[in-house]
């Protein structure tokens, strides 16, 4: 029986590369279904002009003879960047989530728990009631808006230590309180800004309807440097999950520990919601999901967890733009009412095992 | 390694909560931290593990400042089991074992290796955890899991084990198999150990030396025997204790006896006659009620004659195993002139104590109270062929009052001795 174990043990690395492998296969193949799906495309509502499924791919591959350049312009004008901005900012969500899970010791956490969403939400607002869409040919909400997310999170941060040590605790309701509190200016100025009214909430509601190749770059620049430096320190996650105390026996710096994935978490998280607004749940659940095939292990997590993020986010975008097409919903919507009930039912399924995540 | 402590001293904000404390640990030693509740002993080990930061050369590894090691250098010379570990996340007890290898990684980037796994293996063995490594760690009971953690730490190759109170939610059981596995550990590979305890008989039986704070301070520190003396105690924890010996391993170990509700002397004298263990919770009893008690006649070895000493308690006593002496008897009668009451316990009489009855009996004769204390479902033991019984017989007959219990005997004193 001993022996059985130990080659359980064992194959537990060869497991990982294994299911990181198939996530991969599934995040290409995700893609580039999505890229076919949609207004004019080989797939979805198409009528009554649809481009036939050997052009679009031909479009993909960038085989762009006989075919009709505004075909070209609707894939890599609007489509592709948008199922690419999708998956980095689902990527962003679910690995920020995995973070502030950890920080928190908490399978409850997510990316918003410091005050991203409420204070970017303020920047957009703001931006949106003075009318001012772009100065100097750069788009202001999203620069608003992280800009704001991240003196938010810094605010919260500061209140969150002391002497230069971060309370998670204080910093959890810190969070609350400023989220509260920036709710109602949010409220109070959409109040007044009747007529950019409809904008502002398909903001907050969050969509990737502004999709452009300067939000890709920007976003995966974000998600690039930040899912690396969580992955690099996942094995002082793992030992943080345990409490500040084990992890700094072991060898981590807690304080700076907590403070560098703060930090990396807000920055993903306010290049993401800068662009796509507010998408609740994917940060929250994805990381959760995943836990619960992969286990806790933050190596072999994080990673899971941003390609499934991608994944994730790429189809509930796909499903938000045809759903009731030629309306395009929030993908917000779609991202809670499809993570709300899963979620709920990993939670009852993990309270019948006896297991909180 | 050789761990010091060179005035170490260390605040939260203005609040002092360890002040100059110093003393060395040698390499192989087992020291227990000990001292009451907010004495500052977890702090001290936070201390020495930096989880805390003190000042430079406060804490010396080999002489060297303690400060002057990185993180990683730092978690490969000190491992730490804690009280307890709990985690909402799935981890099996291999996993939180493996975790010890963390300090020990190359980069950030490398793997597992097959030596990693042979450590954690090995550490699991010894440690009687193996055969549960791949169950989660949060299902396992508080015992498996404290062993877990001691796996970790043994997994962590250190040189100094620090624990924190490492038995507080064990039972019994649970308490003697981690420290017996952690002095071996100490034995065999000779892992330098600092442990907080709070348990004075578990300190004095597995610690080398013992170090006592109170207040922050280092009050005494040497070995169990030195350090856990009944003035000491007293001092530190205010509580009044008996120290002795355990008759298996010769361990100190530590009775309190204080009555949470004892009564202020009023001067009334009761004397005790007793012998072979059956005067202790008499004399107690009494004492705690107000009573000035005095004993005899018992023979120095006799368990109420330490017994009494404990109590301060005046004695008639006698030469060990030698029958009661004309003078000794003199002397226990003059006690029993002092009293106003004698109490008779139900002790084993032989020849060398038979003068016990033969002096309650004069004092019933000065009219004296005399009270025979009954053992309740069990006879006297008569080693003088039925004579113990006839007299003590004879005494109640002459007005001696017969009473059950201690409870009865502190009744019936209350009421004055008489029937």
């Amino acid at each position: 029986m001993a022996e059985d174990q130990e080659s359980d043990l064992v194959s537990v690395s060869r497991r990982r590369y294994f299911v990181l492998l198939v996530l991969a296969a599934a995040l290409i193949g995700s893609a580039l279904v999505a890229m076919l799906i949609g207004t004019l495309g080989p797939i979805g509502p198409g009528e009554p002009e649809r481009i036939g499924f050997g052009d679009a791919v031909n479009i993909i591959f960038r085989q762009f003879e006989d075919v009709p350049s505004y075909h070209v312009d609707i894939f890599w004008e609007v489509r592709i960047p948008r199922v690419i901005l999708a998956g980095l900012v689902g990527a962003a969500l679910a690995c920020a989530g995995t973070a502030m899970q950890a920080v928190f010791r908490n399978p409850m956490a997510d990316p918003y728990i410091v005050g991203v969403s409420s204070g970017a939400s303020l920047g957009a607002v703001t931006a949106g009631l003075f009318g001012i869409t772009t100065v100097l040919g750069v788009f202001i909400t999203p620069l608003f808006a992280f800009v704001t997310a991240l003196l938010t999170v810094f605010a919260v941060y500061a209140l969150g230590t002391v002497k230069g040590r971060v309370y998670v605790d204080t910093l959890l309701l810190s969070g609350v309180a400023v989220a509260a509190f920036l709710g109602a200016i949010v409220s109070f100025l959409i109040y007044f800004a009747r007529q950019e009214y409809h904008r502002i909430i398909f903001w907050l509601l969050g969509s990737l309807s502004l999709q452009s190749w300067d939000a890709v770059i920007v976003v995966l620049v974000a998600v690039a440097f930040g899912s690396i430096i969580v992955y690099l320190y996942g094995r002082d996650l793992n030992a943080l999950l345990l409490g500040e105390e084990t992890a700094h026996n072991l060898g981590a710096d807690p304080e700076f520990l907590k403070t560098l994935m703060l930090v990396v978490a807000a920055v993903m998280t306010s290049a993401a919601v800068a662009f796509t607004g507010v998408i609740g749940f994917v940060g929250l659940i994805v990381p959760h999901m995943v836990r619960l095939v992969v286990g806790a292990d933050h190596r072999t997590l994080v990673p899971a967890a941003t390609l499934t993020g991608a994944i994730f986010l790429i189809w509930a975008d796909a499903i938000a733009r045809t759903a009731l097409a030629p309306t395009e919903l929030p993908v917000g919507i779609i991202t809670a009412l499809c993570g709300g009930p899963f979620f709920l039912y990993l939670l009852r399924r993990g309270r019948t095992k006896g297991v909180i995540s | 390694m050789r761990l010091s402590l060179r005035n170490l001293s260390f605040s939260y904000g203005d609040s002092k909560i360890l002040r100059d404390i110093s003393f060395d640990v040698p390499e192989g030693g087992f020291i227990g931290l000990m001292g009451p509740n907010g004495s500052g002993k977890t702090t001290l080990l936070r201390c020495i593990m930096r989880f805390l930061e003190t000042g430079q050369e406060m804490v010396l590894l080999d002489g060297k400042s303690l400060q002057s090691l990185s993180h990683v250098e730092v978690a490969r010379t000190f491992a730490v089991v804690p009280q307890s570990s709990s985690t909402d996340f799935i981890f099996t007890a291999y996993d939180i074992v493996m975790m010890g290898r963390i300090p020990h990684f190359k980069s950030r980037l490398s793997n597992e290796t097959r030596s990693d796994a042979d450590v954690v293996k090995d550490a699991m063995r010894r440690t009687n955890t193996w055969r549960f490594a791949g169950r989660q760690f949060s299902e396992l009971s508080g015992g498996e899991r404290q062993r877990v953690l001691i796996a970790r730490a043994l997994a962590q190759q250190p040189q100094c084990l620090l624990l924190d109170e490492p038995t507080v939610y064990l039972d019994i059981n649970g308490q003697f198999e981690v420290m017996d596995l952690i002095k071996k550990l100490n034995r065999e590979s000779g892992i330098t150990v600092v442990a907080v305890l709070h348990d004075v008989n578990l300190a004095a039986r597995y610690c080398d030396t013992i170090a006592l704070l109170s207040h922050g301070r280092l009050e005494a520190i040497g070995t169990p025997a030195d350090v856990l003396a009944p003035d000491i105690i007293q001092s530190v924890y205010g509580i009044d204790v008996i120290v002795r010996r355990d008759p298996f391993s010769q361990a100190v170990y530590v009775l309190p006896h204080t009555a949470a509700l004892a009564a202020a002397k009023h001067g009334r004298r009761v004397h005790v006659l007793c012998g072979g263990g059956t005067g202790g919770p008499v004399m107690k009893a009494l004492s705690d009620h107000g009573y000035s008690v005095s004993a005899g006649a018992l023979n120095v070895l006799d368990s109420d004659f330490q017994n009494a000493q404990d109590l301060h308690i005046p004695v008639a006593a006698e030469s060990p195993f030698a029958p009661i002496s004309e003078e000794v008897h003199r002397e226990n009668m003059r006690l029993i002139d002092q009293s106003e009451a004698v109490v008779v316990t139900p002790f084993p009489v032989g020849p060398g104590n038979l003068r016990n009855l033969e002096a309650a009996m004069s004092a019933l004769g000065s009219s004296k109270g005399v009270l025979i204390l009954e053992s309740e479902g069990s006879q006297r033991v008569d080693f003088v062929g039925g004579r113990a019984d006839a007299m003590v017989g004879d005494l109640i007959s002459r007005g001696a009052v017969r009473v059950s219990g201690i409870a009865e005997l502190v009744r019936a004193l209350s009421r004055g001795g008489r029937s």
